[in-house]
């Protein structure tokens, strides 16, 4: 089954996703032309520009590599920010994420 | 229906848009004979483009080891084959990380306001000994320069003789080959002692923050350090300045899209730049061929990708023409569309390998697009571009404007 992603823009406006179970919440913003998703570094931790915030849905913690660059990412992080890329959908699950107002 | 072919000559720009989708409708990658090195699999398609970047199975070792030629244009300049574009994890992870840091998004940020209040000096400049002036030495190129300055942290006192051994590497500079290899020794020579000060006394930059680095107790030597520096001094300034310069031609050239700018040049500035660093070079008017690629990758062992096979030992490289106008990817490719929300295109690449200086290159462009058109709304073309026709970019050498 597959999961579903809630992407909400900056300005309020939402998209919903079905993605496939083992996409990162990354590779379905990139794939479907989710804007505000930048994800230049494919997935290897060295871009930054994949940051959202997480509103629901329950992930493996923060890693020393992630929280590295999530320190220097455009906008400023915040309790709830992940890099999107490390966000990988189970089966039939549900996430919300809120994308910051710069990526770059 | 005919193959299309690849490499292909220029031809006016709706027709080589046209033939890019034939290409990437017919096949996803063609193997092409370089001038140098051999064969290499050009990679058309986006998503064909997009899965070989993104797949450790293509690496660099054997062009780095000189086991193997770098199939390219050109014979490929030994000492950029010692950089980190020719690392493989798990050292480039490692290199990469910590001078990413250093380049970061955030950082790129807080480098803003300087760049908008250096690219206002040059306008001033150019204002005040009124036009015509040519904007690829007083506008384009100085920008990068200083910004690169900055950011590696070259003092002001040092900035005349840092800029002149610099700019001995851009291609415009049409200097001899020994003239090059002399202003490349004094550089070398200048920023070793320069990371070695930095080491003893850092200051908030890059080559300190690559002195003091360390990582699982290993601190990067000078050897490791310099490289880094050339490769952001040879990346950074003749690419960056190009693009502006396309920028601003493409605007000068499309006079409904210079109209959608100007009514919102800070607001349009990132889809802006995305979309030159897309479609900017297709956008001035000029015939345009295919036949050109990134740095290319071998492959370590057999890969099929969208049902080619690459051979264990084949090079491939990535076409980021055709990746940038490949209709399943683009919408309406041919389209020169500066609002474009979506704008996939591989210019700066993709994955491990992509531009190192990415965050700073995009915003010097929309700094440098916006700051020139809200100062000078009614920027006019004073005669026609000159390219170089010489050295494999075809960088724009002059570009005469009034206003």
């Amino acid at each position: 089954m597959n999961a579903k992603v809630f992407y909400t823009q900056p300005d309020g406006t939402e998209r919903v996703l079905e993605a496939s179970p083992g996409d990162s919440v990354m590779q379905t913003a990139v794939r479907n032309g989710v804007a505000g998703i930048v994800g230049q570094c494919g997935g290897s931790l060295s871009c930054a520009t994949c940051h959202v915030f997480l509103e629901s849905g329950e992930f493996a913690p923060v890693s020393e590599d992630e929280d590295d660059m999530l320190e220097v990412a455009a906008t400023d992080r915040e309790d709830n920010s992940r890099l999107s890329c490390q966000l990988v959908l189970a089966e039939g699950q549900e996430v919300r994420v809120a994308i910051p107002a710069a990526q770059l | 229906m005919t193959t299309p072919e690849f490499p292909f000559a220029p031809r006016p720009v709706p027709e080589a848009i046209a033939h890019l989708g034939r290409l990437v409708a017919d096949r996803p990658m063609t193997k092409m004979t370089m001038p140098y090195g051999g064969d290499v699999w050009l990679v058309h398609r986006n998503s064909a483009a997009r899965t070989v970047l993104g797949d450790s199975r293509f690496v660099r070792e054997p062009f780095r080891t000189g086991e193997r030629e770098v199939p390219f244009f050109v014979p490929f300049p030994d000492f950029l084959r010692t950089t980190l574009q020719f690392e493989d994890p798990p050292q480039h992870t490692r290199l990469r990380k910590l001078v990413q840091k250093a380049i970061s998004p955030k950082r790129v940020a807080a480098m803003r306001a300087s760049a908008v209040a250096f690219a206002n000096q040059l306008i001033d400049d150019m204002v005040a000994k009124g036009g015509p002036r040519d904007l690829v030495p007083e506008y384009s190129l100085g920008l990068p320069i200083e910004m690169l300055s900055n950011l590696l942290g070259v003092p002001s006192a040092d900035r005349d003789k840092f800029e002149r051994w610099s700019a001995s590497t851009l291609a415009v500079a049409g200097k001899t080959e020994d003239e090059v290899a002399a202003d490349m020794a004094e550089l070398a020579a200048y920023m070793t002692n320069l990371i070695g000060r930095r080491r003893e006394q850092p200051q908030d930059d890059l080559l300190s923050a690559l002195a003091r680095a360390r990582e699982r107790d290993e601190t990067l030597t000078d050897a490791e350090i310099l490289p880094i520096a050339f490769l952001l001094i040879v990346g950074g300034f003749d690419n960056t300045a190009t693009f502006l310069s396309t920028g601003v031609l493409a605007l000068l050239r499309n006079d409904d899209q210079r109209d959608v700018f100007l009514a919102d040049p800070d607001g349009l500035a990132a889809t802006t730049a995305e979309e030159i660093l897309r479609h900017g070079g297709f956008a001035l008017g000029n015939p345009a061929g295919g036949g050109a690629g990134l740095v290319p990758f071998v492959a370590t062992e057999d890969v099929v990708v969208e049902g080619q096979l690459i051979t264990a030992g084949e090079a491939v490289s990535i076409d980021p023409s055709a990746a940038g106008h490949d209709p399943a990817a683009v919408d309406d490719p041919g389209r020169f569309d500066i609002t474009r929300k979506d704008n996939p295109h591989l210019t700066l690449s993709y994955g491990l390998h992509h531009c190192l200086g990415a965050p700073l290159a995009r915003m010097e462009l929309q700094v440098g697009l916006a700051e020139l058109f809200k100062r000078l709304p009614g920027l006019r073309l004073a005669g026609e571009p000159v390219f170089s026709r010489d050295v494999l970019t075809q960088p724009m050498t002059s570009l005469p404007v009034t206003w």
